[in-house]
C-alpha cells in the first residue's frame, strides 16, 4: 500500500512540478490517522511565510503573478471518516484550505456527509485582482479588486430514489478602480475616473429528484438577484487625457444603481438501458435589470465655455432565455454506438432606456431608445462510433445548424426589423488506431462552412486537422501531437483569414518511487490577416480621409517549454525543480519594424506594425525542498523565479518588463 | 379432433401466458448481470482476506456506502458491484482472467459500460456517450482512480490540473502565459468551465460542437459564473458577445496580452470586425467602421475602450459611452 501511494505521490509531484511557488497540493507525508469512538481521523497544516522581492514593473508583477510577503496557512486538510460507515450525525467531513491569510488566491471547501441522509458541499473562493491594463487603456482601467466566490450545496436523500437539493451562491466584486468617461459631446475629451466598485450577485436554488420506472427526473428551480452600485466620481479637476483639448472637468459624479433578478427552471429527463439512453434538458430563464444613471458634470466645453451637463437615463433590460436539448442514443450491438442530439435556444433581448440630458440648464428632447435583439438558433447532430477491431475504430458525426437573428435598434426602426439566417454544416472523421496496447494513434478531422456568418472573424470555412499519438509503458509515457485550425471568412482572401497550427511533444518517466521526470514542448502558431477601414491624416497634414485598403497582419509564433524533475533521498528529503520558459517570436524578426520616431505617410502603419508581431519571453524556473523532520513533521522551502522581457521598446511606449524572486518556507504537520 | 372457439381462445391464452413468462423471465435474466445468480456473489468481508490494502482504506471511499447501507442487492454491493461475482476468482484462488470484471483488461467502451451502470443518468453526464473523451477512449478509469485515489473528492487519479495537462498539453502551454486564468495557482479549476463527462450543444457561435465546455445554469457561456457584471441583460448588448461568445476578442485559457486579449492592442482587435463590409453585423451593413472624427493616427483613438467604456453592453448608450 504504501508504495501504491508512494507511487501516486511520485506521479502528482512529477506531474505538479510546474505550479508556481504555492502550497503542496500533494500530500508530503501519508498521514495516516488516528481511529477515535469509530472514525479515522487525519490532518494536516502547512504553516509558512512567503515573500518576494521585484525589479522592474511591479504592476505587471501584480498582475501576472501577485504572490505577497507575509505568514500564511499555505494549505490544510481535515478529514473524518466513520469506519463503518455508521456515524452518528454525519459519516464524512473533508476541509481543504489553500492560502489562507492573504495570499491572492485562497479557497476553502467543505464535505459534510451522512450516509443515505444528507450530503452538504461549501466552495468558497477569493481572488485578489490587480491590472493596470497599461498597454490597452494606458492605465486608466486599472483595478485592484478582490473576488469572493462561495457556493453552498445541500443534498437531503443523496443515494435515494427521491432527493432534494438546496443551493446557495454568492459571488461579490470590491474595490478601487479607474474608468473613463468622455465629455461633454462626440468630440471632447477623455477623462479618467475613480470608480468603487460594489457588486454583488446570489442566487438561490431549491430542487429535487425522482427516480421512477427507470426514468429520473430532475427538476430546479433558482433564482438569481444581481446589484451593482458601482459610485464613480472625478477625485480632482482634471484637463483629460488630451491638454490641447480645452475640455476640462472640475467636478462629476455619478450614481448608477443597476439591479436586477434571474429566476429560471431546469427540467431533466434521463433514461438508459443495455439498447438505448435517452435523455432531455429544458431551461428556462427569466433575466430582467431595471437601472437608473444619474450623472452630474461641470466643467468647460471644448471651446473653454463653463459647462455644466446633467444626464439621467433610466429603464428596464428583458433577457428571457429558452434553451432545449433532446439526445438519444442508440447501441445496436456491442461494437456501435449512434448518438443524436437536437438543440433549441432561442434567447431575446428587449430593452427601454429613457435617456434625457440637460446642457447648461437647456435639455435636450428625452427620448425614449428601443432596442431588440433575437438569437434563435436549431442544431442537429449525429454520431457513429464504430469499433471494428480490438485496435481499430472509426467515428463519424454531422451537424447542421441553422441560426436566425432579428435585430432592431431604436423606435425610428421599429417597422424596420431586420433578420438573417446562417446555416452551418459540419462533417467530422476521425479514427482510433491501438496498432499494440502500449499504443494509440489519434487522427480525426472537422470541416465546416457556413453561409452569412455574423462577423467578419466568426468561422465560415474551416478546417480543423488533428493527430495524437501516444506510447504508454509502464513507468514511461511520450506523446506528440499536431493541430490545425484554419478559418476563411471571405469572398476574397482580404477580408478575413486565420491560421491557427499547434504542435507538441510531452514525456514523463518514473522509474523509481525515488525519481521522476516530465517535459514537454509546445508550439502554437497564429497568423490572421483582416481587411480593415479607418481615417487618418496622411503625412501628419491636410484633413482625416479614409484609408480602405490596410490590412491588420498578426502574426504569433509562441514556443512553451515545461520541465520538472522529483527526485527523494532516503525517504527523508524530497527535491523538486522545474522550468516553465514562454517565447513568443513574433514573425522572426529580431528588430522592430518601424524605429520609434520614424516617420512614415501613414503614421496608423507604425502602429499596426508594433502591434502585429510582438515578441516577448516570460520565464520562470523554481525548486522545492522538503524534509521529513519526524514521522508527522515535515520542512518545505520554495524558490521561484519569474522573468517577463518584451523584445521591443514595447506597446505605445510602454515597458512592462520585470523580473521577480519569490519563496516560501513552511512546515507542515500530519497527522 | 373437433377445434372450438374455446380452445382457440384457450390455446392462445396459454400462449400469451408463456409467452409473458418468456418475457418476464427474460427480462429478469437480462436485468441480472450476466444473467448470474445472486449465489455467485461471495460478498466484499471474502476479497478482504487477499485484497487487505485495498480494503483497509475502503471506508474512505464513495464505493463503501453500498457495503454500509446493508439494503443493496449482493450486484451492487461492495468489491462485487464492480468487478462482478467473485465465486469463480475465489475458486480459483485468484488471479486476473477469474475477475469477471477487471477494469484494466477492459476495452474502453466497456468501462464505460460498467460505470454508467450506476453512475448515468444525471444532469452531468448526460452527454457522457458523446463526449469527445468518450469517442477517443478516454474513459473513467484514464481520470479516476477507485481505490488509490489522492484527491479528495471525485476520486480523482491525480491533482485535477496534472490530469488534464496528461493529455492537453497545449492547454498547459497557455495557463504558463503571463496573463491567465489562475489554473495553476489553484485559485479556478478546469471543470469550473469544462464537464469532462461531455457538454451540451453551445447556445452561442452557431451550437458549434461543444468542446466539453459547460454551461452556467441559464445556459450561457460558463464565463458568466465569475464575470457576472458581463451577464447582462443590456438594453445595448454588444451583439459579438452575445451571438458569437466571449472568445471573439478573449482567449480564455491564457494569453501574452493584457486582459486575455487575442491582440496586444485594442484597436487591431475592433477594426478587424468594425470594418464596414457589407453583409456583416447586426444590420447586414457591415460592423460600423470608425467614423472621420477618428484620426487613428492620433493615440487617443487607438484605445477604443477609452470612450467606448462599456464594451460588453451598456444601457444608457449604444455606442457604450456610459
Amino acid at each position: 500500500m504504501r508504495a501504491v501511494l508512494l507511487t501516486a505521490v511520485s506521479l502528482a509531484a512529477a506531474i505538479s512540478g510546474q505550479t508556481p511557488v504555492a502550497p503542496t497540493t500533494e500530500a508530503v507525508g501519508i498521514p495516516r490517522g488516528e481511529n477515535v469512538s469509530g472514525y479515522n481521523v487525519r490532518q494536516s497544516f502547512e504553516l509558512g511565510e512567503r515573500w518576494h522581492s521585484v525589479g522592474g514593473d511591479e504592476g505587471m508583477y501584480r498582475s501576472t503573478v501577485n504572490y505577497g510577503n507575509g505568514p500564511r496557512l499555505l494549505s490544510s486538510s481535515l478529514s473524518v471518516n466513520s469506519l463503518e460507515g455508521h456515524g452518528g450525525l454525519f459519516d464524512q467531513i473533508q476541509i481543504n484550505t489553500l492560502g489562507l491569510g492573504n495570499d491572492p488566491y485562497e479557497s476553502a471547501s467543505l464535505r459534510l456527509e451522512k450516509n443515505r441522509l444528507y450530503r452538504y458541499d461549501l466552495g468558497w473562493r477569493s481572488d485578489a485582482y490587480y491590472n493596470p491594463g497599461l498597454t490597452i487603456a494606458g492605465g486608466e482601467h486599472f483595478m485592484d479588486t478582490v473576488r469572493h466566490v462561495q457556493d453552498h450545496d445541500f443534498t437531503l436523500f443523496p443515494q435515494g430514489s427521491f432527493k432534494l437539493f438546496l443551493g446557495y451562491s454568492s459571488n461579490t466584486q470590491t474595490g478601487p478602480a479607474l474608468t473613463t468617461i468622455q465629455q461633454f459631446n462626440a468630440t471632447g475629451d477623455e477623462f479618467p475616473l475613480f470608480a468603487n466598485i460594489r457588486r454583488s450577485q446570489r442566487e438561490y436554488r431549491l430542487g429535487g429528484e425522482i427516480r421512477l420506472m427507470g426514468f429520473r427526473l430532475n427538476v430546479l428551480h433558482g433564482w438569481v438577484d444581481f446589484k451593482d452600485d458601482t459610485p464613480v466620481s472625478l477625485t480632482s479637476p482634471s484637463a483629460g487625457n488630451n491638454p490641447a483639448d480645452l475640455t476640462a472637468l472640475t467636478s462629476l459624479q455619478r450614481s448608477e444603481p443597476y439591479h436586477g433578478t434571474s429566476p429560471y427552471w431546469r427540467v431533466a429527463l434521463f433514461r438508459e438501458s443495455k439498447l438505448w439512453a435517452a435523455n432531455g434538458r429544458f431551461t428556462y430563464v427569466a433575466g430582467h435589470r431595471a437601472f437608473v444613471d444619474d450623472e452630474t458634470a461641470f466643467g468647460f466645453s471644448r471651446v473653454g465655455a463653463p459647462t455644466g451637463q446633467q444626464v439621467i437615463t433610466l429603464g428596464n433590460a428583458e433577457r428571457p432565455a429558452l434553451a432545449g436539448n433532446l439526445t438519444f442514443s442508440l447501441f445496436p450491438s456491442a461494437k456501435l454506438t449512434l448518438t443524436n442530439q437536437t438543440s433549441i435556444d432561442h434567447i431575446r433581448m428587449v430593452g427601454n432606456s429613457f435617456y434625457t440630458q440637460a446642457t447648461n440648464g437647456i435639455p435636450i428632447t428625452p427620448f425614449n431608445a428601443f432596442t431588440f435583439l433575437g438569437i434563435r438558433t436549431i442544431a442537429n447532430s449525429t454520431d457513429a462510433d464504430l469499433r471494428l477491431t480490438k485496435w481499430f475504430a472509426v467515428r463519424a458525426g454531422y451537424q447542421y445548424s441553422t441560426r436566425r437573428i432579428r435585430s432592431m435598434e431604436s423606435t425610428a426602426l421599429a417597422n424596420g426589423l431586420i433578420e438573417q439566417e446562417n446555416g452551418l454544416n459540419t462533417g467530422l472523421l476521425g479514427l482510433r488506431i491501438h496498432p499494440v496496447k502500449a499504443l494509440s494513434i489519434l487522427l480525426d478531422t472537422e470541416i465546416g462552412r457556413a453561409d452569412k456568418p455574423i462577423y467578419p472573424v466568426s468561422q465560415r470555412n474551416y478546417e480543423t486537422y488533428r493527430g495524437r499519438i501516444e506510447y504508454k509503458q509502464k513507468s514511461f509515457r511520450l506523446a506528440g501531437y499536431s493541430r490545425t485550425d484554419y478559418n476563411t471568412n471571405s469572398a476574397s482572401l482580404a477580408n478575413f483569414a486565420s491560421h491557427s497550427r499547434q504542435y507538441g511533444i510531452d514525456s514523463s518517466w518514473i522509474p523509481k518511487n525515488w525519481f521522476s521526470i516530465d517535459a514537454s514542448y509546445n508550439k502554437l502558431h497564429l497568423d490572421t490577416l483582416g481587411a480593415i477601414n479607418y481615417f487618418t491624416q496622411i503625412a501628419g497634414v491636410g484633413p482625416v480621409q479614409p484609408v480602405t485598403t490596410d490590412q491588420s497582419l498578426y502574426i504569433s509564433n509562441i514556443h512553451t517549454g515545461n520541465l520538472a524533475a522529483r527526485f527523494s533521498i532516503r525517504q527523508r528529503v524530497d527535491v523538486s525543480v522545474g522550468y516553465s520558459h514562454v517565447q513568443d517570436v513574433g514573425d522572426g524578426r529580431s528588430v522592430i519594424l518601424f524605429a520609434r520616431g520614424t516617420t512614415l505617410s501613414n503614421p496608423v502603419t507604425f502602429a499596426l506594425a508594433s502591434a502585429q508581431s510582438f515578441p516577448l519571453s516570460y520565464l520562470s524556473p523554481q525548486g522545492r525542498i522538503s524534509v521529513r523532520i519526524n514521522e508527522k513533521l515535515r520542512w518545505n522551502a520554495g524558490y521561484q523565479h519569474y522573468g517577463y522581457h518584451e523584445d521591443f521598446s514595447g506597446l505605445q511606449g510602454i515597458s512592462q518588463n520585470y523580473r521577480a524572486h519569490t519563496g516560501y518556507s513552511s512546515v507542515l504537520w500530519s497527522f | 379432433m373437433r377445434y372450438s372457439w374455446g380452445m382457440l381462445v384457450g390455446g392462445l391464452r396459454g400462449g400469451l401466458g408463456l409467452l409473458s413468462f418468456a418475457f418476464i423471465a427474460a427480462v429478469f435474466f437480462l436485468a441480472s448481470p450476466a444473467g448470474l445468480l445472486a449465489a455467485d456473489y461471495v460478498g466484499s468481508n471474502v476479497c478482504r482476506t487477499c485484497h487487505p490494502n485495498v480494503y483497509s482504506t475502503f471506508f474512505r471511499n464513495p464505493h463503501y456506502k453500498s457495503i454500509a447501507s446493508g439494503r443493496e442487492k449482493p450486484e451492487n454491493t461492495g468489491c462485487e458491484s464492480c468487478h462482478g461475482p467473485g465465486q469463480d476468482h475465489v475458486a480459483a484462488g485468484g488471479g486476473k482472467a477469474t475477475i469477471p470484471v477487471a477494469f484494466s483488461q477492459l476495452a474502453p467502451e466497456k468501462v464505460v459500460d460498467a460505470c454508467l451502470r450506476c453512475h448515468s443518468q444525471t444532469v452531468s453526464r448526460a452527454n457522457i456517450r458523446r463526449s469527445e473523451h468518450t469517442q477517443r477512449d478516454v474513459v473513467c478509469t484514464n481520470c479516476h482512480s477507485i481505490h488509490s485515489s489522492p484527491a479528495p473528492k471525485f476520486l480523482l487519479a491525480r491533482q485535477q490540473t496534472d490530469l488534464c495537462y496528461g493529455c492537453h498539453s497545449s492547454v498547459r502551454a497557455q495557463f504558463s502565459m503571463p496573463f491567465k486564468h489562475r489554473v495553476n495557482e489553484g485559485f479556478i479549476q478546469c471543470t469550473d468551465c469544462h464537464n469532462p463527462h461531455g457538454a451540451f450543444s453551445a447556445t452561442w457561435n452557431m451550437a458549434a460542437r461543444p468542446r466539453m465546455v459547460d454551461q452556467a445554469v441559464g445556459n450561457e457561456e460558463p464565463c458568466l459564473k465569475c464575470h457576472v457584471d458581463k451577464r447582462g441583460p443590456f438594453v445595448f448588448e454588444h451583439a459579438a458577445v452575445r451571438v458569437d461568445g466571449c472568445e471573439t476578442c478573449h482567449s480564455p485559457h491564457g494569453s501574452t496580452n493584457a486582459r486575455l486579449l487575442k491582440r496586444p492592442v485594442v484597436f487591431t482587435l475592433c477594426l478587424e470586425c468594425h470594418n464596414g463590409f457589407a453583409n456583416f453585423g447586426r444590420r447586414l451593413d457591415g460592423p460600423p467602421s470608425p467614423s472621420p472624427t477618428h484620426n487613428l493616427a492620433d493615440p487617443r483613438y487607438q484605445n477604443c475602450t477609452t470612450c467606448h467604456v462599456r464594451i460588453h453592453g451598456s444601457n444608457s448608450n449604444s455606442f457604450f459611452f456610459r
